[in-house]
C-alpha cells in the first residue's frame, strides 16, 4: 500500500514539473512565472518585498535591527600570530579582560570584559522582561548594560549591577531623581540605524507600564526629538557635560551616530571634557527604523574607529576620553579587531538579543518570528522565561571572550587591551592606505615599495596618480 | 600636625589592606581559572554552566585585582602629597578664604 502511494506521488511530482519546466521554456518571457527571478534578482529579494510594504502602507515602513548591508570590511583584516620572534603567551597566563571607563571621572566605571550590551529602550524596542534578562545576564559577567532612550525602569536598574542610562532627546531620563541612580550617563543624540532622526511611539503602542516608566498621560505619543532638550549650542552642549559631572560624579559620554563630519563632532565633545564617546556606526541595530535611514545614512563602524582613535591621539585626549564602538559587531573577532583598532570596549545589540532568544525561539517559529518574543509590541513576550534568557546571554558572551582570550594568547598579549594595530594586516590596499595598517601582500620592510610601485595601476581607470600629475604638468 | 599623622596611618592600613586583597584576588582569579578547566574536561551541560560561571568569577576577580592597583596607586599619591605638605596647605589656604 505504501508504495503505491510513494509510487503515486512520485508520478504526480514529475509530471508537475515536467509540465512547470515545459511551461517556462514555451511561454512567452513577458508571460511567463519565470520573469520573477531576474526581477527579484535585480532588485533583490529584500526590496521586492519592502517595495510591496511601502506600497501597502503608504508610510515609512520599520525594519527591525538595522541594515543588511555590510559596510565594514571586517574580513580583510586579520590578526597576526607569532611562534618564535615574539613568544605566544603561556596557557597558564589569565588574559586580563577588565576596561575602566572614565579615568577623570571621580567614579570610574570599571567592567570585567570589554563587551556591553547596547541601548535598547524599555518599551520603545523591548519588553521589560527582555530587559530585565540582559540586565541579569550583563550582571552574572561583570559587565554593564545601557538603558536606551527610556525613562529609569526600576527592575532593570535593580537587575543590573552596572547600568548605563541615557541622558536622552525623549528626556525620560533627563531628570536627577533618575540620573542620579546611573552608574554612567550618555548623552543620546544619534544612533546608527537612525542618525539624528526624530522617531515616534504612537500612543495605541504604549501600555500602562510604558506610560508609567516614560511620564506620559493616557493617548500621549512617545517622540524622541532630532535635537536634545535645551542643547541648541555649542555652549549649551558644553554646560550640559560639566552639570551632570559635578551633580553626579559618574562618567559623562557622548553618543552619536558615526558620521564623514566625525572630526568636527569628535572637538566639541573634546572641549566638553567627556569621558568617553559611543560612536554608533552605519550598521547599528534598532528594534525598527525607516530602511533609507539605515542603508543610506552615517559611516561604518570600522573607519569611525579609527578616524576617531586618530583624532583623539593627535589631540592627546587618548588616555582621557574612552571610545565605545558599536554597530554590526556580530562575532568576537569582529569585537576584537574594533578593540585593536583603538576602540576600549563594544556595545552589542543584535547579537546579544539573538543569543538571548537562541534556544527559546522554538517557541516562536515557524509561526512567528523569534522578534515576537522580545519586542515590547511582540505578541510573546509574556512566553520568554528570563532566566534561560539571561543563562544563554551569559553562556554567549563567556564563549565570546573566551574567542578574544584565545587570540590574545596567540599574539602574545596578556592583555585584551594591549592588542593593538601592529597586531592586525590588512589583505585590501585602500584599507591599509586609510587605517595606517600593514598590507598583508609583503613584508613589513617592503610596504613602501609596494605602494610607490602600484601607485600608476591604482589609478589605471584614466585619473592621474600624483607622479603622472607631475609628468603631465612638465610636458606641458 | 597630628590629624595629618593619623590619615596618613589610616591611609597606609588602607593601602596595605588593598594590597592585600588584590594578592588574594589574583590568586583566587587563578583557581576559579583552572576549576574551569578541570570542569570543561567533564562533558556534562550542568557542569558546563558551573565552569561558564567559574570563568567569569576568574575574570571579576581579575578586575578586583586591578581595581585595588588603581585605587592603591591613588592612595600612595594621596600619602605623598600628605609627605610634601600639599594637604596642609590646600587646608591653611581653605580657613583664611
Amino acid at each position: 500500500m505504501i508504495k503505491f502511494i510513494e509510487k503515486l506521488i512520485r508520478s504526480a511530482i514529475n509530471e508537475t514539473v515536467d509540465k512547470s519546466i515545459s511551461r517556462a521554456i514555451r511561454d512567452q518571457y513577458t508571460e511567463n512565472l519565470f520573469e520573477m527571478v531576474p526581477a527579484t534578482s535585480k532588485v533583490g529579494p529584500t526590496n521586492l518585498m519592502e517595495i510591496a510594504m511601502r506600497a501597502n502602507q503608504g508610510t515609512p515602513i520599520s525594519r527591525p535591527l538595522g541594515s543588511p548591508i555590510h559596510f565594514s570590511p571586517w574580513e580583510k583584516i586579520l590578526f597576526n600570530p607569532c611562534h618564535l620572534f615574539r613568544f605566544p603567551t603561556p596557557e597558564n597566563v589569565g588574559i586580563r579582560t577588565s576596561i575602566t571607563i572614565g579615568h577623570r571621572a571621580r567614579k570610574p566605571l570599571t567592567i570585567s570584559i570589554p563587551i556591553m550590551i547596547a541601548a535598547m529602550s524599555f518599551g520603545g524596542a523591548l519588553s521589560k522582561k527582555t530587559k530585565i534578562a540582559l540586565a541579569k545576564g550583563a550582571t552574572a559577567v561583570g559587565t554593564a548594560t545601557n538603558s536606551g532612550e527610556a525613562g529609569l525602569l526600576e527592575e532593570e536598574r535593580d537587575s543590573a549591577h552596572l547600568f548605563i542610562g541615557q541622558y536622552n532627546r525623549g528626556g525620560w531620563m533627563n531628570t536627577p531623581d533618575k540620573y542620579k541612580q546611573l552608574d554612567a550617563i550618555e548623552i543620546q543624540l544619534g544612533q546608527g540605524a537612525q542618525g539624528s532622526a526624530p522617531q515616534r511611539t504612537t500612543a495605541k503602542n504604549i501600555g500602562a507600564e510604558f506610560r508609567d516608566v516614560f511620564g506620559l498621560h493616557k493617548g500621549e505619543e512617545a517622540l524622541i526629538r532630532s535635537r536634545l532638550p535645551g542643547v541648541n549650542s555649542k555652549e549649551d552642549f558644553i554646560r550640559l557635560v560639566r552639570r551632570l559631572r559635578e551633580e553626579t560624579g559618574v562618567p559623562v559620554g557622548l553618543k552619536i551616530a558615526a558620521t564623514h563630519h566625525l572630526e568636527k563632532e569628535l572637538e566639541i565633545a573634546v572641549e566638553a571634557e567627556v569621558d568617553f564617546v559611543t560612536l554608533d556606526g552605519a550598521e547599528g541595530g534598532t528594534h525598527g527604523g525607516s530602511p533609507t535611514l539605515q542603508d543610506d545614512v552615517g559611516l561604518p563602524t570600522l573607519f569611525a574607529i579609527t578616524r576617531a582613535t586618530e583624532f583623539f591621539t593627535r589631540k592627546g585626549v587618548i588616555r582621557d576620553i574612552n571610545l565605545i564602538a558599536t554597530g554590526g559587531l556580530v562575532t568576537p573577532g569582529q569585537m576584537l579587531k574594533a578593540i585593536a583598532l583603538g576602540a576600549d570596549g563594544v556595545y552589542i545589540g543584535t547579537a546579544a538579543l539573538m543569543a538571548l532568544v537562541s534556544e527559546q525561539m522554538v517557541k516562536a517559529v515557524p509561526f512567528e518570528p523569534p522578534t515576537s518574543l522580545v519586542v515590547y509590541t511582540g505578541k510573546m513576550t509574556d512566553q520568554l522565561d528570563i532566566d534561560q534568557a539571561s543563562l544563554n546571554l551569559v553562556r554567549y558572551l563567556n564563549a565570546c571572550v573566551q574567542e578574544m582570550e584565545q587570540v590574545a594568547i596567540t599574539l602574545g598579549k596578556t592583555a585584551l587591551t594591549d592588542i593593538t594595530k601592529s597586531d592586525l594586516c590588512t589583505i585590501d590596499p585602500f584599507l591599509a592606505k586609510a587605517t595606517g595598517l600593514q598590507l598583508g601582500y609583503v613584508a613589513s620592510e617592503n610596504q613602501n615599495r609596494f605602494f610607490e610601485e602600484t601607485e600608476p595601476l591604482l589609478y589605471n581607470d584614466g585619473t592621474f596618480s600624483e607622479s603622472q600629475r607631475g609628468d603631465q604638468e612638465r610636458l606641458h | 600636625m597630628g590629624n595629618f599623622q593619623d590619615l596618613k596611618n589610616t591611609l597606609s592600613y588602607i593601602h596595605s589592606e588593598l594590597n592585600r586583597i588584590e594578592t588574594m584576588a589574583g590568586t583566587l582569579s587563578t583557581v576559579e581559572r583552572d576549576h574551569f578547566n578541570k570542569l570543561t574536561n567533564f562533558d556534562h551541560r550542568e557542569l558546563m554552566d558551573i565552569a561558564v560561571e567559574e570563568q567569569s568569577a576568574s575574570r571579576q576577580l581579575g578586575t578586583i585585582k586591578h581595581m585595588c592597583l588603581a585605587m592603591a596607586q591613588k592612595i600612595e599619591g594621596i600619602k605623598n602629597a600628605i609627605d610634601r605638605g600639599e594637604l596642609e596647605e590646600s587646608t591653611q589656604h581653605d580657613q583664611v578664604h
